[in-house]
Protein backbone atom coordinates (compact mmCIF):
# COMPACT_ATOMS: atom_id res chain seq x y z
CA UNK A 1 0.00 0.00 0.00
CA UNK A 2 1.46 3.03 -0.81
CA UNK A 3 1.64 6.49 1.22
CA UNK A 4 1.42 9.94 0.15
CA UNK A 5 3.62 12.66 1.52
CA UNK A 6 0.29 14.63 2.63
CA UNK A 7 -0.11 11.15 4.74
CA UNK A 8 2.97 11.46 6.14
CA UNK A 9 2.93 14.50 7.52
CA UNK A 10 -0.56 14.20 8.83
CA UNK A 11 1.02 11.38 11.13
CA UNK A 12 4.07 13.62 11.70
CA UNK A 13 1.43 16.30 12.78
CA UNK A 14 -0.20 13.81 14.77
CA UNK A 15 2.99 12.95 16.46
CA UNK A 16 2.87 9.00 15.37
CA UNK A 17 4.94 9.15 12.26
CA UNK A 18 7.52 6.05 12.65
CA UNK A 19 11.13 7.73 12.07
CA UNK A 20 14.50 5.56 12.27
CA UNK A 21 17.73 6.01 10.49
CA UNK A 22 19.17 4.71 7.64
CA UNK A 23 21.41 2.70 9.70
CA UNK A 24 18.32 1.31 12.32
CA UNK A 25 16.44 0.59 9.03
CA UNK A 26 18.60 -2.41 7.54
CA UNK A 27 17.29 -4.36 10.81
CA UNK A 28 13.52 -3.78 10.75
CA UNK A 29 13.23 -4.66 6.75
CA UNK A 30 15.36 -8.18 7.76
CA UNK A 31 13.28 -8.93 10.62
CA UNK A 32 9.72 -7.67 9.21
CA UNK A 33 10.64 -8.09 5.67
CA UNK A 34 10.05 -5.63 2.97
CA UNK A 35 6.74 -4.94 2.37
CA UNK A 36 5.71 -4.76 6.48
CA UNK A 37 8.62 -2.52 6.60
CA UNK A 38 7.14 -0.17 4.04
CA UNK A 39 3.99 -0.21 5.90
CA UNK A 40 5.69 0.23 9.28
CA UNK A 41 8.23 2.97 8.72
CA UNK A 42 7.49 6.13 7.35
CA UNK A 43 10.47 8.26 7.22
CA UNK A 44 14.02 7.23 6.95
CA UNK A 45 16.55 9.69 8.11
CA UNK A 46 20.03 10.11 6.39
CA UNK A 47 22.98 12.12 7.07
CA UNK A 48 26.46 13.12 6.34
CA UNK A 49 29.38 15.32 8.06
CA UNK A 50 32.38 15.64 6.00
CA UNK A 51 34.57 18.47 3.90
CA UNK A 52 32.73 20.67 1.43
CA UNK A 53 34.68 22.71 -0.33
CA UNK A 54 31.65 24.44 -2.45
CA UNK A 55 29.86 26.35 -0.66
CA UNK A 56 29.49 29.74 0.72
CA UNK A 57 27.43 32.79 2.06
CA UNK A 58 25.09 35.11 0.94
CA UNK A 59 25.84 38.00 3.06
CA UNK A 60 24.09 41.78 3.15
CA UNK A 61 25.49 44.60 5.46
CA UNK A 62 23.02 47.03 5.56
CA UNK A 63 23.50 50.99 4.17
CA UNK A 64 26.04 53.20 6.16
CA UNK A 65 25.28 56.74 6.45
CA UNK A 66 26.40 58.24 3.99
CA UNK A 67 25.93 54.73 1.70
CA UNK A 68 29.02 53.09 0.05
CA UNK A 69 28.63 50.84 -2.83
CA UNK A 70 31.18 48.22 -1.65
CA UNK A 71 34.20 47.29 -3.89
CA UNK A 72 36.72 45.41 -2.37
CA UNK A 73 35.43 43.87 0.78
CA UNK A 74 37.08 41.98 3.21
CA UNK A 75 35.43 39.93 6.23
CA UNK A 76 38.68 39.13 8.90
CA UNK A 77 40.97 39.64 6.49
CA UNK A 78 39.44 36.99 3.94
CA UNK A 79 38.06 38.50 0.75
CA UNK A 80 34.49 38.68 -0.71
CA UNK A 81 32.83 39.12 -3.48
CA UNK A 82 32.52 42.81 -4.87
CA UNK A 83 31.20 42.15 -7.88
CA UNK A 84 26.82 42.29 -6.77
CA UNK A 85 24.41 45.29 -5.62
CA UNK A 86 26.06 47.64 -3.30
CA UNK A 87 26.18 46.11 0.59
CA UNK A 88 25.22 42.34 -1.02
CA UNK A 89 28.29 40.06 -1.36
CA UNK A 90 29.13 36.31 -1.58
CA UNK A 91 32.10 34.86 1.08
CA UNK A 92 33.53 31.87 -0.78
CA UNK A 93 34.56 28.94 2.08
CA UNK A 94 37.31 28.19 0.39
CA UNK A 95 38.87 31.77 0.07
CA UNK A 96 42.28 32.00 2.48
CA UNK A 97 42.61 35.13 4.24
CA UNK A 98 45.20 37.12 3.28
CA UNK A 99 47.27 37.90 6.63
CA UNK A 100 46.93 33.67 7.49
CA UNK A 101 46.50 32.24 4.36
CA UNK A 102 44.76 28.65 4.26
CA UNK A 103 44.73 28.74 8.35
CA UNK A 104 41.77 30.62 8.63
CA UNK A 105 39.43 31.35 5.23
CA UNK A 106 35.96 31.53 4.16
CA UNK A 107 34.80 28.48 5.88
CA UNK A 108 36.15 29.83 9.21
CA UNK A 109 34.83 33.31 8.81
CA UNK A 110 31.07 31.84 8.14
CA UNK A 111 31.15 29.81 11.19
CA UNK A 112 32.31 32.46 13.72
CA UNK A 113 29.61 34.01 12.16
CA UNK A 114 27.33 31.70 13.25
CA UNK A 115 28.74 31.30 16.45
CA UNK A 116 28.07 34.76 16.94
CA UNK A 117 31.44 36.30 16.96
CA UNK A 118 31.84 40.32 15.58
CA UNK A 119 34.11 39.68 12.55
CA UNK A 120 35.95 42.82 11.27
CA UNK A 121 34.98 44.18 8.00
CA UNK A 122 36.54 46.57 5.36
CA UNK A 123 35.51 48.05 1.36
CA UNK A 124 36.46 50.15 -0.21
CA UNK A 125 34.92 51.78 -3.29
CA UNK A 126 35.32 54.59 -6.12
CA UNK A 127 32.82 56.57 -4.77
CA UNK A 128 29.69 57.75 -6.61
CA UNK A 129 26.79 60.20 -6.94
CA UNK A 130 24.60 57.92 -5.07
CA UNK A 131 27.08 56.21 -2.89
CA UNK A 132 29.74 58.33 -1.77
CA UNK A 133 31.23 56.81 0.85
CA UNK A 134 35.03 55.61 -0.41
CA UNK A 135 35.60 53.44 2.74
CA UNK A 136 34.54 51.72 5.58
CA UNK A 137 35.85 50.03 8.34
CA UNK A 138 33.25 48.32 11.13
CA UNK A 139 32.59 45.30 13.22
CA UNK A 140 29.47 43.01 12.66
CA UNK A 141 27.65 40.68 14.15
CA UNK A 142 25.11 37.73 12.29
CA UNK A 143 22.39 39.58 14.22
CA UNK A 144 23.46 42.92 12.57
CA UNK A 145 23.13 41.72 8.87
CA UNK A 146 19.41 42.08 7.49
CA UNK A 147 19.82 38.45 5.50
CA UNK A 148 22.81 35.69 5.75
CA UNK A 149 21.99 32.35 4.15
CA UNK A 150 24.53 29.31 2.77
CA UNK A 151 24.36 28.68 -0.50
CA UNK A 152 26.56 25.83 -1.24
CA UNK A 153 26.61 24.78 -5.42
CA UNK A 154 27.74 21.26 -4.81
CA UNK A 155 27.27 19.54 -1.45
CA UNK A 156 26.83 15.82 -0.19
CA UNK A 157 28.06 14.26 -3.29
CA UNK A 158 26.57 10.88 -4.07
CA UNK A 159 29.68 8.42 -3.92
CA UNK A 160 32.80 9.69 -3.65
CA UNK A 161 36.13 7.98 -4.69
CA UNK A 162 38.50 6.65 -2.08
CA UNK A 163 42.24 7.78 -2.72
CA UNK A 164 45.37 6.35 -2.88
CA UNK A 165 49.56 7.11 -2.92
CA UNK A 166 50.95 4.83 -5.91
CA UNK A 167 54.30 7.55 -5.73
CA UNK A 168 57.47 7.52 -3.40
CA UNK A 169 56.40 10.74 -2.46
CA UNK A 170 54.15 11.75 0.34
CA UNK A 171 50.88 14.08 -1.40
CA UNK A 172 49.03 16.54 1.01
CA UNK A 173 45.44 16.46 -1.41
CA UNK A 174 41.57 16.96 -0.11
CA UNK A 175 41.78 13.34 0.67
CA UNK A 176 43.58 14.23 3.31
CA UNK A 177 47.64 13.27 3.81
CA UNK A 178 48.29 10.12 1.59
CA UNK A 179 51.81 8.44 2.50
CA UNK A 180 54.48 7.22 -0.63
CA UNK A 181 54.23 3.37 -1.63
CA UNK A 182 50.29 2.90 -1.30
CA UNK A 183 51.03 3.58 2.57
CA UNK A 184 47.23 4.19 3.22
CA UNK A 185 43.85 5.17 1.58
CA UNK A 186 41.95 7.56 2.71
CA UNK A 187 37.65 7.67 1.89
CA UNK A 188 34.71 10.20 2.73
CA UNK A 189 31.37 9.22 2.84
CA UNK A 190 28.34 7.35 5.20
CA UNK A 191 27.90 4.85 3.38
CA UNK A 192 24.90 3.40 4.24
CA UNK A 193 23.99 6.63 6.21
CA UNK A 194 24.79 8.64 3.35
CA UNK A 195 21.67 10.88 1.97
CA UNK A 196 21.90 10.31 -2.13
CA UNK A 197 23.32 6.38 -1.18
CA UNK A 198 19.56 6.27 -0.07
CA UNK A 199 17.55 7.46 -2.98
CA UNK A 200 20.08 6.73 -5.35
CA UNK A 201 17.33 7.95 -8.37
CA UNK A 202 16.32 10.61 -6.36
CA UNK A 203 12.82 9.92 -6.27
CA UNK A 204 12.05 11.73 -3.39
CA UNK A 205 14.46 14.39 -3.52
CA UNK A 206 14.34 17.24 -6.15
CA UNK A 207 13.91 20.89 -6.11
CA UNK A 208 12.42 22.22 -2.87
CA UNK A 209 12.88 19.06 0.00
CA UNK A 210 13.34 20.31 3.03
CA UNK A 211 16.46 19.16 4.53
CA UNK A 212 18.52 19.47 7.92
CA UNK A 213 21.02 21.86 7.14
CA UNK A 214 24.00 23.19 10.02
CA UNK A 215 21.27 22.82 12.22
CA UNK A 216 19.07 24.73 10.57
CA UNK A 217 15.56 23.95 8.37
CA UNK A 218 17.18 24.37 4.81
CA UNK A 219 16.25 23.17 1.07
CA UNK A 220 17.40 21.82 -1.52
CA UNK A 221 17.86 24.73 -4.12
CA UNK A 222 18.95 22.94 -7.13
CA UNK A 223 20.70 19.96 -8.83
CA UNK A 224 24.55 21.08 -7.49
CA UNK A 225 27.12 21.39 -9.87
CA UNK A 226 29.25 18.61 -11.80
CA UNK A 227 25.53 16.41 -10.98
CA UNK A 228 26.62 13.37 -13.22
CA UNK A 229 23.29 11.00 -12.74
CA UNK A 230 24.58 9.71 -15.72
CA UNK A 231 27.05 7.68 -14.01
CA UNK A 232 27.72 3.91 -14.05
CA UNK A 233 25.37 2.02 -11.80
CA UNK A 234 24.75 -1.31 -10.58
CA UNK A 235 21.70 -3.29 -11.28
CA UNK A 236 19.60 -1.92 -8.84
CA UNK A 237 20.40 2.12 -9.87
CA UNK A 238 23.41 2.46 -6.89
CA UNK A 239 26.04 4.69 -8.26
CA UNK A 240 29.93 3.18 -8.63
CA UNK A 241 31.44 6.45 -8.95
CA UNK A 242 30.71 9.85 -8.00
CA UNK A 243 26.89 10.88 -8.90
CA UNK A 244 24.49 13.19 -8.37
CA UNK A 245 25.33 16.67 -6.12
CA UNK A 246 23.02 18.72 -4.24
CA UNK A 247 23.11 22.77 -4.37
CA UNK A 248 21.61 23.67 -0.78
CA UNK A 249 20.50 26.57 0.57
CA UNK A 250 19.72 27.72 4.85
CA UNK A 251 19.22 30.53 6.57
CA UNK A 252 23.00 31.22 9.08
CA UNK A 253 21.31 33.09 11.61
CA UNK A 254 18.89 29.31 12.45
CA UNK A 255 22.27 27.28 12.25
CA UNK A 256 24.50 25.73 15.35
CA UNK A 257 28.25 26.65 14.53
CA UNK A 258 28.59 22.61 15.46
CA UNK A 259 27.69 21.79 12.06
CA UNK A 260 29.36 24.26 10.33
CA UNK A 261 32.88 23.91 10.80
CA UNK A 262 36.22 25.54 9.45
CA UNK A 263 38.64 23.17 7.90
CA UNK A 264 42.02 23.25 6.74
CA UNK A 265 43.49 20.58 4.49
CA UNK A 266 47.85 20.78 4.59
CA UNK A 267 48.93 21.76 1.59
CA UNK A 268 45.95 22.46 0.18
CA UNK A 269 43.46 24.60 1.28
CA UNK A 270 40.38 25.83 3.37
CA UNK A 271 37.49 23.75 3.37
CA UNK A 272 34.13 23.51 5.57
CA UNK A 273 32.60 20.52 7.41
CA UNK A 274 29.46 21.04 6.74
CA UNK A 275 26.06 18.93 8.32
CA UNK A 276 23.38 17.63 6.30
CA UNK A 277 20.09 15.69 6.85
CA UNK A 278 17.73 14.34 4.37
CA UNK A 279 14.82 12.77 5.23
CA UNK A 280 13.41 9.71 2.87
CA UNK A 281 9.71 9.34 2.86
CA UNK A 282 8.95 5.62 2.56
CA UNK A 283 6.50 6.22 -0.22
CA UNK A 284 6.36 2.46 -0.70
CA UNK A 285 8.20 -0.60 -1.42
CA UNK A 286 10.25 0.13 -3.80
CA UNK A 287 11.47 3.12 -1.40
CA UNK A 288 11.91 0.63 0.81
CA UNK A 289 14.21 -1.16 -0.75
CA UNK A 290 16.33 1.69 -1.30
CA UNK A 291 16.95 2.81 1.85
CA UNK A 292 17.92 -0.74 3.09
CA UNK A 293 21.20 -1.05 1.52
CA UNK A 294 23.96 -2.14 3.15
CA UNK A 295 27.83 -0.66 3.29
CA UNK A 296 28.55 -4.66 2.04
CA UNK A 297 26.62 -3.87 -1.24
CA UNK A 298 27.92 0.24 -1.91
CA UNK A 299 30.92 0.40 -4.07
CA UNK A 300 33.88 2.87 -5.00
CA UNK A 301 36.79 3.04 -6.55
CA UNK A 302 40.23 3.22 -5.32
CA UNK A 303 41.97 6.01 -7.10
CA UNK A 304 45.67 6.90 -7.49
CA UNK A 305 45.84 10.51 -6.47
CA UNK A 306 49.64 10.54 -7.64
CA UNK A 307 48.72 10.31 -10.94
CA UNK A 308 48.48 14.38 -12.27
CA UNK A 309 45.90 13.72 -14.77
CA UNK A 310 41.67 14.29 -14.60
CA UNK A 311 41.56 10.54 -15.62
CA UNK A 312 43.17 8.77 -12.74
CA UNK A 313 43.67 4.88 -12.45
CA UNK A 314 41.25 2.79 -10.71
CA UNK A 315 43.96 0.18 -8.62
CA UNK A 316 40.54 -1.68 -7.24
CA UNK A 317 36.40 -1.60 -6.96
CA UNK A 318 35.93 -1.63 -3.12
CA UNK A 319 32.59 -1.99 -0.70
CA UNK A 320 31.80 0.36 1.71
CA UNK A 321 32.16 -2.43 4.39
CA UNK A 322 35.61 -2.99 3.30
CA UNK A 323 36.44 0.26 3.81
CA UNK A 324 34.78 0.46 7.17
CA UNK A 325 36.63 -2.75 8.53
CA UNK A 326 40.08 0.09 8.62
CA UNK A 327 41.98 -2.69 5.62
CA UNK A 328 41.97 -3.26 1.96
CA UNK A 329 43.71 -5.46 0.62
CA UNK A 330 45.45 -4.43 -3.14
CA UNK A 331 47.25 -7.28 -4.81
CA UNK A 332 48.23 -8.81 -1.69
CA UNK A 333 48.97 -6.28 0.36
CA UNK A 334 46.88 -4.66 3.24
CA UNK A 335 47.27 -1.40 3.24
CA UNK A 336 44.82 0.68 6.48
CA UNK A 337 42.30 2.72 5.51
CA UNK A 338 41.00 6.01 7.39
CA UNK A 339 37.54 8.03 6.71
CA UNK A 340 37.50 11.83 6.13
CA UNK A 341 33.92 12.52 7.09
CA UNK A 342 32.61 11.96 10.43
CA UNK A 343 29.55 8.91 10.80
CA UNK A 344 29.57 9.67 14.15
CA UNK A 345 28.51 13.02 13.92
CA UNK A 346 26.65 12.20 11.03
CA UNK A 347 24.67 9.87 13.57
CA UNK A 348 24.14 12.44 15.51
CA UNK A 349 22.49 14.59 12.50
CA UNK A 350 20.24 11.63 11.95
CA UNK A 351 18.91 11.33 15.13
CA UNK A 352 18.47 14.93 15.54
CA UNK A 353 16.88 15.05 12.54
CA UNK A 354 14.53 12.13 13.50
CA UNK A 355 13.64 13.55 16.96
CA UNK A 356 12.33 17.31 15.08
CA UNK A 357 10.01 15.27 13.23
CA UNK A 358 8.51 12.83 16.08
CA UNK A 359 8.16 15.96 17.38
CA UNK A 360 6.07 17.35 14.91
CA UNK A 361 8.61 20.03 14.20
CA UNK A 362 9.88 19.03 10.64
CA UNK A 363 7.57 18.33 7.97
CA UNK A 364 7.95 16.76 4.58
CA UNK A 365 8.41 18.73 1.71
CA UNK A 366 7.68 16.95 -1.74
CA UNK A 367 9.92 18.26 -4.59
CA UNK A 368 8.52 20.59 -6.85
CA UNK A 369 10.64 19.50 -9.97
CA UNK A 370 12.77 16.44 -10.21
CA UNK A 371 16.26 16.48 -11.40
CA UNK A 372 17.55 14.77 -14.60
CA UNK A 373 18.31 11.71 -15.36
CA UNK A 374 21.24 10.47 -17.65
CA UNK A 375 22.91 14.49 -17.19
CA UNK A 376 26.89 13.61 -17.92
CA UNK A 377 29.56 15.92 -16.63
CA UNK A 378 31.71 17.79 -19.39
CA UNK A 379 35.08 18.48 -19.09
CA UNK A 380 37.11 21.78 -20.05
CA UNK A 381 38.84 21.49 -23.47
CA UNK A 382 41.85 24.11 -24.17
CA UNK A 383 41.18 26.41 -27.22
CA UNK A 384 44.07 27.40 -28.81
CA UNK A 385 44.13 31.47 -30.37
CA UNK A 386 41.59 33.68 -30.77
CA UNK A 387 37.64 32.88 -30.00
CA UNK A 388 35.88 30.46 -31.90
CA UNK B 1 63.46 3.80 38.44
CA UNK B 2 61.56 3.65 34.83
CA UNK B 3 61.90 6.10 32.38
CA UNK B 4 60.49 6.34 28.93
CA UNK B 5 62.70 7.96 26.40
CA UNK B 6 63.00 8.69 22.71
CA UNK B 7 65.97 8.59 21.10
CA UNK B 8 66.30 10.11 17.54
CA UNK B 9 69.04 8.93 15.10
CA UNK B 10 70.37 11.67 12.03
CA UNK B 11 70.76 8.58 9.63
CA UNK B 12 67.89 5.76 9.18
CA UNK B 13 68.75 3.03 11.30
CA UNK B 14 72.95 4.03 11.63
CA UNK B 15 72.51 4.73 15.53
CA UNK B 16 70.25 1.98 16.59
CA UNK B 17 73.20 -0.89 17.88
CA UNK B 18 75.42 1.76 19.41
CA UNK B 19 72.13 2.77 21.33
CA UNK B 20 71.88 -0.37 22.45
CA UNK B 21 75.66 -1.15 23.73
CA UNK B 22 76.06 2.48 25.59
CA UNK B 23 72.42 1.57 27.23
CA UNK B 24 74.18 -1.87 28.30
CA UNK B 25 77.65 -0.54 29.36
CA UNK B 26 75.52 1.46 31.55
CA UNK B 27 73.60 -1.59 33.33
CA UNK B 28 70.19 -0.28 32.18
CA UNK B 29 67.63 -2.69 31.21
CA UNK B 30 65.56 -1.96 28.43
CA UNK B 31 62.51 -2.61 26.22
CA UNK B 32 61.91 -1.36 22.52
CA UNK B 33 58.46 -0.03 22.78
CA UNK B 34 58.32 0.79 19.29
CA UNK B 35 61.02 1.64 16.52
CA UNK B 36 60.10 3.75 13.42
CA UNK B 37 61.98 4.50 10.40
CA UNK B 38 60.42 5.99 7.37
CA UNK B 39 62.23 7.34 4.31
CA UNK B 40 61.41 10.77 5.00
CA UNK B 41 62.43 10.82 8.61
CA UNK B 42 64.80 9.97 11.02
CA UNK B 43 65.05 7.11 12.98
CA UNK B 44 63.03 6.86 16.29
CA UNK B 45 62.95 4.44 18.87
CA UNK B 46 61.22 4.31 21.59
CA UNK B 47 62.28 3.06 24.65
CA UNK B 48 61.31 2.24 28.46
CA UNK B 49 64.54 2.30 30.39
CA UNK B 50 64.94 0.58 34.05
CA UNK B 51 68.10 1.43 36.51
CA UNK B 52 69.48 3.61 39.02
CA UNK B 53 68.57 7.21 38.36
CA UNK B 54 72.46 7.80 38.43
CA UNK B 55 73.09 5.05 35.92
CA UNK B 56 69.98 6.69 33.63
CA UNK B 57 71.66 10.40 33.49
CA UNK B 58 75.08 9.05 32.69
CA UNK B 59 73.50 7.01 29.81
CA UNK B 60 71.62 9.74 28.51
CA UNK B 61 74.67 11.72 28.37
CA UNK B 62 76.83 9.54 26.93
CA UNK B 63 73.98 9.25 24.13
CA UNK B 64 73.67 12.52 23.77
CA UNK B 65 77.50 12.91 22.73
CA UNK B 66 77.04 10.27 20.79
CA UNK B 67 75.08 12.55 18.26
CA UNK B 68 71.42 10.39 19.29
CA UNK B 69 68.34 12.96 20.18
CA UNK B 70 67.41 11.76 23.56
CA UNK B 71 63.90 13.13 24.67
CA UNK B 72 61.90 12.60 28.06
CA UNK B 73 58.55 11.40 26.76
CA UNK B 74 54.81 11.41 28.99
CA UNK B 75 52.27 11.99 26.14
CA UNK B 76 53.44 14.37 23.14
CA UNK B 77 50.65 15.32 21.76
CA UNK B 78 47.06 16.48 23.35
CA UNK B 79 43.67 16.36 21.16
CA UNK B 80 41.35 18.65 21.64
CA UNK B 81 38.26 17.53 22.79
CA UNK B 82 35.60 20.26 21.67
CA UNK B 83 37.48 21.05 18.39
CA UNK B 84 37.77 17.01 17.23
CA UNK B 85 34.61 15.98 15.37
CA UNK B 86 36.26 12.37 14.92
CA UNK B 87 36.58 12.86 11.36
CA UNK B 88 39.39 9.94 11.16
CA UNK B 89 41.71 12.04 8.92
CA UNK B 90 44.64 12.07 11.44
CA UNK B 91 44.44 8.25 11.67
CA UNK B 92 45.50 8.04 8.03
CA UNK B 93 49.22 9.43 8.84
CA UNK B 94 49.23 7.55 12.33
CA UNK B 95 51.96 5.19 11.27
CA UNK B 96 51.77 3.01 14.41
CA UNK B 97 47.81 3.52 15.39
CA UNK B 98 48.29 5.44 18.60
CA UNK B 99 45.27 7.45 16.83
CA UNK B 100 42.40 4.87 16.31
CA UNK B 101 39.08 5.04 15.46
CA UNK B 102 36.62 2.99 18.38
CA UNK B 103 33.65 1.36 17.51
CA UNK B 104 31.51 3.78 17.75
CA UNK B 105 33.19 5.64 15.09
CA UNK B 106 35.08 8.14 18.00
CA UNK B 107 38.34 9.02 17.72
CA UNK B 108 40.94 7.92 20.70
CA UNK B 109 44.77 8.98 21.31
CA UNK B 110 46.97 6.22 22.94
CA UNK B 111 49.59 7.98 24.77
CA UNK B 112 51.49 5.03 25.22
CA UNK B 113 51.76 3.80 21.47
CA UNK B 114 52.40 7.63 20.52
CA UNK B 115 56.07 8.20 18.65
CA UNK B 116 56.22 11.77 18.44
CA UNK B 117 56.66 12.19 14.50
CA UNK B 118 53.85 14.56 15.08
CA UNK B 119 52.48 13.76 11.63
CA UNK B 120 49.30 13.57 12.79
CA UNK B 121 49.40 17.74 13.84
CA UNK B 122 49.26 19.16 10.14
CA UNK B 123 46.59 16.04 8.85
CA UNK B 124 43.79 17.37 11.77
CA UNK B 125 41.36 19.66 9.11
CA UNK B 126 40.13 21.18 12.71
CA UNK B 127 43.64 21.65 14.43
CA UNK B 128 42.58 19.96 17.10
CA UNK B 129 45.71 18.11 17.78
CA UNK B 130 48.44 20.41 19.78
CA UNK B 131 51.86 18.61 20.30
CA UNK B 132 52.99 19.66 23.84
CA UNK B 133 56.82 19.39 23.65
S1 LIG C 1 41.73 14.77 12.31
FE1 LIG C 1 41.34 16.18 14.03
S2 LIG C 1 39.10 16.39 14.05
FE2 LIG C 1 39.56 14.60 12.80
S3 LIG C 1 39.48 12.87 14.23
FE3 LIG C 1 41.62 13.54 14.17
S4 LIG C 1 41.80 15.02 15.86
FE4 LIG C 1 39.62 14.74 15.49
S1 LIG D 1 52.56 12.16 16.83
FE1 LIG D 1 50.52 11.70 16.04
S2 LIG D 1 50.84 10.57 14.14
FE2 LIG D 1 52.78 10.54 15.28
S3 LIG D 1 52.71 8.66 16.46
FE3 LIG D 1 51.89 10.25 17.81
S4 LIG D 1 49.69 10.18 17.48
FE4 LIG D 1 50.63 9.03 15.78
Amino acid sequence: MAKSYQEINEKIARGEAVVVTAEEVIAIVKERGLKEAAQYVDVVTTATFGPMCSSGAFLNFGHADPPIRMGQITINGVEAYGGLAAVDTYLGATQPSQDKGIEYGGAHVISDLIAGKAVHLLAKSQGTDCYPRKEIDTWVKLEDLNEAYLFNPRNVYQNYNAAINGSSERLYTYMGILQPNMGNITYSTAGELSPLLNDPLLKTIGMGTRIFFGGAQGHVSWMGTQFNSACPRDEKGYPQTPGATLALIGNMKEMNPKYIRGAVYEGYGTSMFVGVGIPIPILNEEMMAFVAVENKDLYTNVIDYSVPKKAKPSLKKVSYAELRSGAVDINGKIIKTSPLSSLKMAREIADELGNWIKKGQFFLQEPIQSFPQGNAIKGLEIKEGESR
Amino acid sequence: MTKKILLSFPQKAAGQPMAMELIKTYHLDFSILKAFIDDNIKGTLLLEIKGSEADIEAGIVYLREHQIGVRDIESVVEVDQAKCVSCGACTAVCAVDALEMTADWSLVHHDDKCLECMLCVKACPMRAIHAII
